[in-house]
């Protein structure tokens, strides 16, 4: 007879306790996100028809150009005013919140940003969308899915990783509903965010995906974001053209990163205003917008456009790509609020249909036509800029449902990751976050011991004394309680370190003329993973520990302190990635 | 019972206030498109309107245009005007017609609030939407005996459909199905049409089929264009197609997909005399009855939901008329949902540019004479 015992019992509580818990958190979030999502998008393009950055409402003004034309020059600068004000004053981060702050946030275990930080990024992205700044819509949108998983998981229940889960979940729904992509929201979740698998956060995104999918598309009937018909890729030597677009598409994706970063770095050094910044990418927008509206935005006919034969002159598509890069890399390294994600999937296309018709014009290879080429480009420009592969080649499948275009674009876009990954990284996100100090290109688990860092263990209950301390009184005073002194001199610094059980017994004389200087010393922003490397070659109890600026001696941590915090952190992520619900 | 004898109740409480208040007056002018569309109108609102109320119709016919408002209007002391909605747009910017409120121009029905039951946008500054009609094509049956052309694309796919086509001589609807035919989702093809390069492609496909295609310019050409065997195809109104084969048994089929829904709507010149007794007209008109009985004559949907249900069998063929109407579900598949206001501010963006175009065409032709 099986006898139930309390503890087995209990855990199943537990257990039951947490499924319940966690699945009506995701559907929760999943129902907010989405339709946060749906009013974020809506009322960009409410603004962009008021504006007249829209297409359909700027034809309405033909007869009258001279609005048309003082609307595109006004409305962006205005609009990069707002967004430079509402940063300045309102945000404690004093910059826009994205993506690699929800990278960051789940794969450190801490909130993206501060909530007024958030809410006001999220507001100024909305602005800078809605004026026609040249940024993207996705970026924002991540954190905003983020922002109300991180605020749920506020609430004490007792779970464990839930702010991580409660973020993937609002990641998930966010890109679910956006797409139209309830499979391709649950893989970013994981591919981008949380970088694990595990049963434990795999079922709630689930749940919140699938909800943001049913609230977008059951109860909206949102359209999908853009349809294509295809026939299927008719010849077999094209996917050889395929993986060689994807080649090449890695190179403008570079180029795109690169250029965000240094534009970035750029603004940083101007003596503008940091309120003045975004306004002046703006007039730049405005200006090109006067000979090339499609620069404006998000560029949703622009798109539609790219997949139809003849719509584009060579020299128009190669002119438009150059001014996307640079407008977009302008617009997010002076301040614009938003993401990289659809001025790449715009880049993206036009690169693609550029290389199409460039392929067409030889008149040697017979091709398929322009759709798959316009797609692989897409996707393959757009997955080396998120670090997104899986997801992007599931985006295209769950938009188009076409399995001979899913297959072309995965080619695609795995030689574009392939060669991104080596030249510059797994993606823009990964690049802003090592410039922030938080590396994860060796790995979550390295990423996460690094911020932990020794001085959070150091002990300040210590023996010291000043070099010319008489070694007597010392070992008089000390020795039953410490085994180790540390003597400090006038600055405040370590001077050395003395064994005074072994050594300072039957001696006379100063301390300073016994003292050794010590083997290893810790600062205290030495990270985890690195004290512990520095511990194989130590023989040892104490290490002292002192200040990285001014040398001071603060405290001291013993070995077992520093190797019972990496064992605890490590099993930490370690059930973190096993964890089964 | 009760609630069987409510609405004659108030149409007779309408019926009378109405008598009461025209006793002075006794005629209306109305201006509608003439043919099968205008005698179906005569059955199911006129009469009754007179019947109801002891004031008589007097009906004009007009070809629709904004030109032939400021021309006649004043002249022939129109009172209502049928009109298609962009044309009432543009119409009301300029001032030729009266603005008016749902609550003076309509009633509710006790079912729903006035919002609800009309579709969306179905009250613009000076008109109320009546019906829906919508723009199709037609295909000669006796010549399409294997393959049959079924979708926009067929329309301008000269290889696999041969012959001459017959079009409006304009550019609403035609430029949607150029981008439709490219493979431009309904959904976007307004958006793709703002733009200049939109415009570009949709005359480089009309281009394709430049040298086939017959213009027409009156309601009732496209019934008589085919069946004379000019065209094997022509664009047309659903409901003047319908007729063509109900009652003429006119040998064609009528395409549903691309096609384009618009409203027609009710409106008043500005020029009338008689506002007060026009108003009373529309309220009279856009009842859930009156839409109903309207539908059965001719396939054009009405604009509330109440009269949806209401709508019964084709009074002479018995045909069920709500399998007919633009909005029936197995029709509206890929239906382009026209968009009046943005009709109405391109209009002369595109006839600009649909002239140009013209020309363009006529160019090799004076050539070759």
């Amino acid at each position: 007879m099986d006898v139930v015992t309390p503890s087995r019992l209990e855990n199943t509580g537990n257990a039951v306790y947490r499924i319940v818990v966690v699945t009506a958190c995701a559907l929760l979030i999943g129902l907010t996100v989405s339709l946060a999502a749906i009013a974020f998008v809506e009322l960009v393009l409410w603004f962009n028809n008021v504006l007249l950055v829209s297409a359909r409402t700027r034809v309405q003004f033909e007869n009258t150009r001279w609005i048309i034309m003082s609307a595109t020059l006004i409305v962006p600068v205005l609009g990069g005013l707002i967004v430079g004000a509402l940063i300045f004053y309102l945000s404690p981060e004093k910059r826009p919140i994205g993506p690699p702050d929800v990278i960051k946030g789940v794969q450190l275990a801490h909130a993206p940003a501060t909530l007024k930080g958030g809410i006001t990024s999220t507001a100024a992205s909305i602005i800078s969308l809605g004026s026609g700044a040249s940024v993207g819509q996705y970026g924002p949108l991540v954190y905003l899915g983020a922002m109300i998983g991180n605020l749920l998981s506020k609430l004490n229940l007792r779970i464990p990783n839930f702010p991580a889960i409660a973020m993937s979940c609002g990641v998930a729904a966010v890109i679910s509903t956006a797409f139209n992509a309830p499979i391709a929201g649950l893989v970013f979740a994981h591919e981008v965010i949380l970088r694990h698998y595990s049963m434990q956060s795999f079922a709630p995104t689930t749940v919140a995906a699938a909800t943001g999918y049913v609230v977008a598309n059951v109860v909206f009937e949102r359209e999908a974001l853009f349809l294509v018909d295809f026939g299927g890729v008719q010849f077999g030597h094209e996917f050889l053209l395929f993986a060689v677009l994807g080649l090449f598409s890695s190179a403008i994706a570079i180029l795109f990163m690169q250029l965000t970063l240094k534009s970035a770095k750029i603004a940083g050094q101007t003596s503008i205003h940091p309120i003045l910044r975004p306004a002046c990418a703006g007039l730049a927008v405005g200006i090109a917008a006067i000979w090339l509206p499609d620069v404006m935005g998000v560029g949703r006919e622009t798109l539609r456009f790219a997949t139809i034969e003849g719509a584009f002159f060579p020299t128009e598509l190669a002119v438009l790509i150059i001014a996307k890069i640079v407008l977009t890399a302008l617009c997010i390294g002076f301040g614009f609020a938003g993401g990289v994600f659809s001025p790449a999937l715009l880049i993206g296309i036009l690169f693609g249909a550029l290389s199409w018709t460039l392929i067409d014009a030889t008149g040697f290879i017979a091709t398929s036509g322009i759709v798959s080429y316009a797609i692989c480009g897409m996707m393959a420009v757009a997955s080396a800029v998120i670090g997104a592969p899986l997801t992007t080649i599931l985006i295209v499948f769950e938009l188009t449902r076409n399995y001979d275009l899913t297959v072309a674009a995965m080619v695609a876009v795995v030689f574009s990751n392939l060669v991104t990954y080596r030249a510059f990284g797994r993606s823009l996100f990964d690049v802003q976050l090592a410039n922030r100090g938080v590396d994860l290109s060796l790995g979550r688990d390295r990423a996460r011991l690094s911020t932990l860092h020794v001085s959070k263990l150091v002990s300040t209950h210590f023996g010291r004394c000043a070099p010319s301390d008489s070694t007597e009184e010392i070992y008089r005073d000390n020795a039953q309680e410490f085994e180790y002194i540390f003597v400090v001199d006038e600055n405040k610094q370590l001077a050395g370190i003395v064994n005074i059980r072994e050594h300072a017994e039957n001696h006379r004389g100063p301390i300073a003329s016994i003292m050794r200087p010590a083997a290893l010393v810790f600062e205290h922003d030495t990270p985890l993973p690195e004290a512990m490397r520095a511990l194989q070659d130590f023989a040892g109890d104490f290490i002292p520990v002192i200040d990285h600026e001014s040398k001071i001696l603060t405290g001291v941590v013993t070995e077992s302190a520093i190797i019972k915090a990496y064992l605890d952190a490590v099993d930490g992520l370690r059930n973190e990635e096993n964890a089964s619900a | 019972m009760k609630k069987m004898r409510l609405p004659r109740l108030i149409t007779f409480f309408l019926a009378s206030l109405l008598t009461a208040a025209s006793a002075a007056e006794e005629i209306i002018t109305v201006v509608s498109w003439g043919g099968v569309y205008e005698q179906a109108q005569r059955r199911a609102i006129f009469a009754p309107f007179t019947k109801a109320t002891g004031i008589s119709v007097k009906s004009i016919t007009y070809t629709g245009g904004i030109d032939t408002i400021k021309d006649r209007a004043e002249a022939e002391k129109w009172d209502v005007i049928d009109m298609i909605e962009d044309q009432a747009i543009s119409a009301c910017d300029i001032g030729l017609l009266e603005p008016i409120s749902a609550n003076h121009v309509t009633s509710a029905d006790k079912s729903m609030p006035l919002d609800d039951d009309f579709m969306p946008n179905a009250f613009r500054e000076c008109s109320v939407a009546q019906n829906i009609y919508s723009t199709v094509y037609a295909y000669d049956d006796r010549v399409f005996l294997g393959e049959k052309p079924e979708t926009i694309a067929d329309f301008f796919d000269l290889e696999k459909f041969p012959g001459k086509r017959a079009l409006l001589k304009d550019p609403d609807v035609i430029l949607e199905w150029a981008l439709i035919a490219i493979g431009v989702p309904v959904g976007q093809v307004y958006d793709l049409l703002s733009t200049d390069r939109g415009l570009r492609l949709a005359f480089s496909k009309l281009d394709s089929i430049r040298d086939s295609i017959v213009w027409w310019s009156d309601v009732g050409d496209p019934g008589e264009l085919l069946d004379s065997g000019t065209v094997v195809m022509s664009s047309g109104y659903n409901g003047r197609f319908f007729s063509a084969m109900q009652e003429e048994k006119m040998p064609i089929t009528i395409v549903w997909d691309g096609q384009v829904i618009n409203y027609d709507v009710w409106s008043i010149a500005n020029s009338s005399a008689k506002k007060d007794i026009a108003k009373k007209f529309l309220q009279f008109a856009t009842m859930p009855a009156q839409m109903a009985s309207m539908a059965e004559f001719i396939p054009y949907g009405p604009t509330r939901k109440s009269a949806l249900s209401r709508i019964g069998l084709h009074e002479k063929s018995g045909v069920p008329m709500r399998d007919h109407l633009p909005n029936s579900t197995k029709n509206v598949d890929r239906a382009l949902f026209g968009d009046s206001l943005w009709y109405a501010r391109t209009k002369s963006l595109r006839n600009q540019r649909f002239e140009n175009w013209l020309n363009e065409t006529q160019k090799p032709e004076t050539k070759t004479e």
